[in-house]
């Protein structure tokens, strides 16, 4: 089934931490994980959603004018279970308080987009980069544009969590430069917890990728990613699994494993869609931590320069 | 605390220069190097009653110090606390002010001669003054300009004219001063013949500034030359003789040595500054090449020492701007070992500078990644980029010729000229664009308008009314600004004054003497007529005039209509639409601005950029772009702060859509947060690649600070701590300590958007 339309909810212009070079992330919603961490929140929900930012609004009642579903309170914006996105508060709110966080796009509405930035691309090896959400829960749409990117000799990276049907990965593949692949947790109990899913389809999908770039069968850089969750992903035993797994299977694939250190950025996120984030006090990992997962490393063997570790530390 | 990137030092100054360093940064901190502006309106207009530029600091033409605000720590001269001591004996307070080159040349010796040779233990580089030329002569162009000028704001026009030009130093470092002198002899000779008597007269005025420049510098070696006498440490001893020995010999005779050619340049432009305006002084690597290469062969100077000697000069002289890298006549790289010096001159000691590389796609790589990491890890855009080959493109369609236009120089905050050939007003004439939009929305309410490309018809009509009240007002400072105020000691080192007679401010004195001028507020004059085609024209959901009621009354009770048309797409997110109302704009400024002419036949110029007018809230009210007139307009052609949030590349590209090739200079201003670069080994390679493709697409200039503007506020409620003394930002095309900076600019400085990434 071809979808004609992508349902994409950010366009994050000249990132430089979705895969080398400097790159034009779009970021797609919809996702099979709800991980506890999150850091789009309002990716997970493959549904639109409309959502409040209370910095830009004026209370001027617009939006409850149009609609009976509309209240306000103490916490402010409140819609109810009745409310159909139709719309009308979002047209009404002078301020721009209220928004669709999802927009469909076609392929070359979006292509054009990312051709605006072409000369970064060029000059500095980037490209384009997939990102949600998941972005594999709309394979078609993603096939057909990193295939009209590929045509324009645009760089493709297709950043997944990996929790979806094979199938999905065989149709976008070919198209694909780079693969940012997550791995969180190496307990299956443990990832089940905290991203609702165990990690099996996850860990024997990555397997099937990795035999596909050693059997030259794609042409595709790997990079594993994990996020520094202090307590959670960040133990020695999670690490010191991850690490276990990856030199028995993957070692001669993975040309990158990164660690992304957990930061708050995101919990305007959570405020906006008027959700309660368990983790909006929860620590930052600190720089000794980061030295323990660099010494795993070398025990197992692992090349130091193949790790990277981004994100801000307590330090 | 961190406000920038830590780094570790590549180069270490030697003790003697750590002790120079000390001396200069403690007169720039305690705010004895700041420069003042009288008033906003002299801001925002570059023009008002109370001073033509920068404002006395002593004297009858000055004002209260508590009046006047700061513009930073740029300024050459040193507060001494005093004021002029011979104030009752300048020849023109004696024998009357007569507005001509003679006299102004006498006040001007009386004053070098007056002031005292000023030498420091540990300095290897000497020179510094205390009094400015504006302190003890009048700067007036009489009341009828006073009076037009008066006229001409009303419209949004306002100007002066002082200074920023750039001389071309290769002339006085191949002949010396005495050269110069011989020069100015054989064309009073020639003009005595044949009996040019006013010729005569300017040449008469210019040898006696040529003269007090020698005089002035012979004190430096008399006084150098009594200090080794007296000391008896060997290695000051020594120093003082050598400074005897150099300021001696340079003061007739071109430099012969590297120390010589730095310490020449120095008190060239000591004696330019002296003037009180500001100028940029040219391409420094090409100037000092052949005098380091000379001496390595001679084996007298090693790279350390070449270091010292231009950290000393970039010290002492402050907010001068000069250029490295670009190409040279026949279109190769122009870069050398010295451009790799200058840079590591500035590595080395950190603190102030306005040096430029000007980038071209030939450009030595080597110099280019250096020249990145340096700005990366000092963060306070030092090198700032430009782009050569647009710099050229300019002057060439401004109609300057070919085999001239390849020696173009960035000599300002951010504009460019031709050394030695150009006096064109740069960065010193205003038009306001909102004037002409306040009075297109009256005549769109008159005429009834309901056709938006009407409406643009009646801007450009009115635009044409402004430029033109500025060409008249312009026209008439012209007609007597070399009698009023002739830039003498920087037309010494010009081509043109001496041989013709006439001084570089007059008619042909240079050959080009276009008039350029800065426009404020384009982007919030384009986003207003932006909400105004969508609301009004579009839409229909309000009218011109209640557009012009709510804009009159601030928004007042109006929040509802406010945050409408603030949140209409705005230029700066690279949203095509949006972004083509400033291009619209921007075209009509060019062609309004190519059919001017001035009096000397030479066209205006615009440039997209205004240092300071827009931190004016005081005389610029609300706009129809969803502004309050409390808030800042946008800077120069960046987008207004907040507006922008699509991120830096968007930003870029809508900056890009303008054609730059039309204007004469304009900067992105970028903030970017320390934590940026976390984590990234090569700074310089994020930074280095970013220009390329913003230069690739055709933009001008990029301004890039490093700073975490949260901290920096801080800085403003606590100005005395010791962590602040040091920090120094790019603030427009002008550098400086921030603490230095008047309140105003800090808060709008802060308020800036701090971009999260490249």
């Amino acid at each position: 089934m071809s979808q004609s339309k992508g349902f994409v909810f950010d366009i994050y212009r000249g990132t430089t931490h979705d895969g080398p070079g400097m790159r034009t992330t779009v970021f797609f919603k919809g996702c099979p994980l709800n991980c506890l961490w999150c850091h789009n929140p309002e990716s997970i929900s493959i549904k639109n959603q409309i959502w409040w930012d209370k910095t830009q609004c004026i209370g001027c009642m617009e939006c409850a004018k149009t609609c009976k579903n509309i209240s306000f309170d103490k916490k402010g914006f409140l819609k109810d279970e009745n409310c159909r996105f139709c719309g009308k508060c979002v047209e009404a709110c002078p301020a721009k308080a209220l928004s669709f966080i999802g927009k469909y796009q076609d392929v070359q509405t979006l292509l054009k987009e990312v051709k605006k930035y072409e000369v970064y691309y060029k000059t500095y090896g980037g490209g384009v980069t997939v990102s949600g959400g998941e972005p594999l829960l709309q394979s078609d749409f993603v096939k057909e544009f990193f295939e009209k990117c590929k045509e324009n000799k645009i760089h493709t990276a297709l950043d997944t969590c990996g929790a979806v049907p094979f199938e999905c990965f065989e149709k976008v593949l070919p198209f694909t430069d780079c693969i940012l692949y997550d791995l969180k947790l190496m307990d299956s109990q443990l990832h089940k917890k905290y991203t609702g899913q165990g990690n099996e389809k996850i860990l024997d999908n990555l397997l099937k990728i990795s035999y596909l770039i050693k059997n030259k069968k794609i042409n595709a850089e790997l990079w594993i990613r994990t996020p520094l969750i202090k307590d959670i992903t960040a133990t020695k035993e999670n690490i010191s699994a991850e690490f276990e797994f990856l030199k028995e299977n993957l070692l001669d694939t993975v040309s990158r494993i990164e660690f992304c250190t957990f930061n708050k950025a995101c919990v305007n996120k959570y405020e906006k869609l008027g959700v309660e984030w368990s983790l909006s006090h929860y620590p930052l990992i600190g720089s000794t931590e980061i030295e323990e997962i660099r010494k795993i490393a070398l025990n197992k063997g692992i090349d130091d320069e193949k790790i990277v570790i981004s994100g801000i530390t307590t330090q | 605390m961190k406000v920038r990137n830590e780094y570790k030092a590549k180069f270490i100054p030697s003790k003697r220069l750590e002790k120079v360093i000390e001396y200069n940064q403690e007169l720039a901190y305690t705010g004895k190097r700041n420069i003042y502006t009288a008033d906003t309106t002299q801001l925002v207009y570059h023009w008002t009653d109370k001073s033509n530029g920068v404002v006395p600091r002593t004297g009858e033409w000055s004002h209260p110090p508590e009046m006047n605000i700061s513009m930073g720590d740029h300024g050459c001269r040193v507060d001494n606390g005093q004021s002029f001591p011979k104030y009752d004996e300048v020849p023109s307070h004696v024998n009357g002010y007569e507005a001509t080159a003679e006299s102004w040349a006498k006040d001007y010796a009386f004053l070098l001669e007056n002031t005292p040779a000023s030498i420091h233990p540990f300095e290897s580089i000497v020179g510094e003054f205390f009094w400015e030329m504006n302190e003890i002569r009048k700067y007036n162009f009489g009341e009828k300009v006073h009076e037009m000028g008066r006229e001409v704001r009303k419209l949004g026009a306002g100007g002066t004219s002082h200074g920023h030009t750039c001389p071309d130093y290769n002339i006085g470092l191949t002949q010396g001063w005495g050269g110069i002198l011989n020069r100015i002899d054989e064309s009073i000779a020639l003009y005595t013949r044949v009996e040019e008597a006013e010729k005569t007269s300017y040449l008469t005025g210019l040898r006696i500034v040529c003269v007090a420049i020698i005089d002035y510098i012979k004190k430096y070696a008399a006084q150098a030359k009594a200090f080794a006498e007296k000391e008896t440490d060997a290695s000051q001893k020594k120093r003082y003789e050598d400074i005897a020995n150099d300021c001696e010999y340079i003061a007739e005779n071109p430099p012969k040595t590297f120390h010589q050619a730095v310490q020449w340049i120095h008190f060239a432009i000591m004696t330019d500054r002296i003037v009180g305006h500001g100028n940029g002084y040219g391409r420094l690597d090409l100037y000092l090449n052949d005098f380091y290469q000379n001496d390595l062969k001679n084996g007298i100077i090693t790279r350390q020492d070449a270091r010292e000697y231009l950290a000393e000069m970039f010290l002492k002289i402050r907010g001068q701007h000069f250029s490295i890298g670009g190409r040279l006549k026949d279109g190769s790289d122009a870069s050398n070992e010295m451009s790799f010096i200058i840079l590591e001159a500035y590595d080395m000691i950190d603190d102030y500078n306005n040096l430029f590389l000007m980038w071209h796609k030939d450009i030595n790589d080597d110099l280019m990644n250096y020249a990145c990491d340096v700005l990366a890890r000092h963060g306070a855009s030092v090198p700032s980029m430009a782009n050569y080959d647009l710099l050229v493109d300019c002057q060439l369609r401004s109609g300057v010729e070919k085999d001239i236009a390849w020696n173009v120089a960035v000599s300002g905050c951010q504009w460019f000229c031709l050394p030695g050939r150009e006096y064109c007003d740069q960065d010193v004439n205003a038009l306001v664009l909102l004037d002409p939009m306040w009075r297109t929305i009256d005549r769109g309410i008159e005429e009834n308008v309901t056709e938006f490309t009407r409406l643009m018809e009646i801007f450009k009509e009115e635009f044409k009314r402004t430029a033109e009240a500025l060409r008249i007002f312009k026209d008439a400072q012209y007609d007597v600004l070399d009698k009023v105020w002739p830039e003498m000691a920087t037309s010494l080192n010009c081509h043109g004054p001496i041989e013709r007679g006439i001084d570089m401010t007059g008619a042909r004195g240079v050959d080009y003497q276009f008039t350029s001028t800065n426009i404020l507020g384009i982007p919030n004059v384009a986003d207003s007529f932006y909400a105004i085609k969508k609301l009004v024209f579009e839409e229909g959901v309000y009218t011109l005039s209640q557009v012009k009621k709510a804009t009159e009354e601030n928004w007042k009770d109006n929040e509802i209509m406010r945050q409408r048309f603030l949140k209409q797409d705005k230029f700066g997110n690279d949203i095509d639409e949006a972004d083509a109302m400033c291009v619209e704009i921007c075209d009509i400024i060019a062609e309004v601005l190519d059919g001017t002419k001035n009096n000397r036949g030479q066209q205006y110029r615009g440039s997209l950029f205004q240092f300071q007018g827009h931190t004016c809230t005081d005389v610029l009210p609300a706009t129809p772009d969803g502004r309050l007139a409390e808030e800042p307009l946008a800077h120069g052609c960046n987008p207004t702060a907040g507006r922008n949030v699509n991120g830096l590349l968007a930003t870029a590209n809508s900056v890009t859509k303008i054609k730059n090739y039309k204007f004469q200079g304009g900067s992105l201003q970028i903030e970017l947060q320390p934590r940026f670069f976390d984590g990234k080994e090569n700074m310089g390679d994020y930074i280095k690649h970013f220009t390329e493709s913003f230069f690739e697409k055709g933009a001008f200039q990029i301004n890039l600070n490093i700073i975490d503007l949260e901290k920096l506020k801080d800085a403003i409620e606590h100005p005395d701590k010791e962590e602040y003394r040091n920090i120094i930002v790019k603030v427009t095309g002008y550098t400086t300590r921030f603490i230095c900076m008047a309140k105003s600019f800090q808060i709008e400085f802060v308020g800036r958007n701090n971009y999260e990434s490249i």
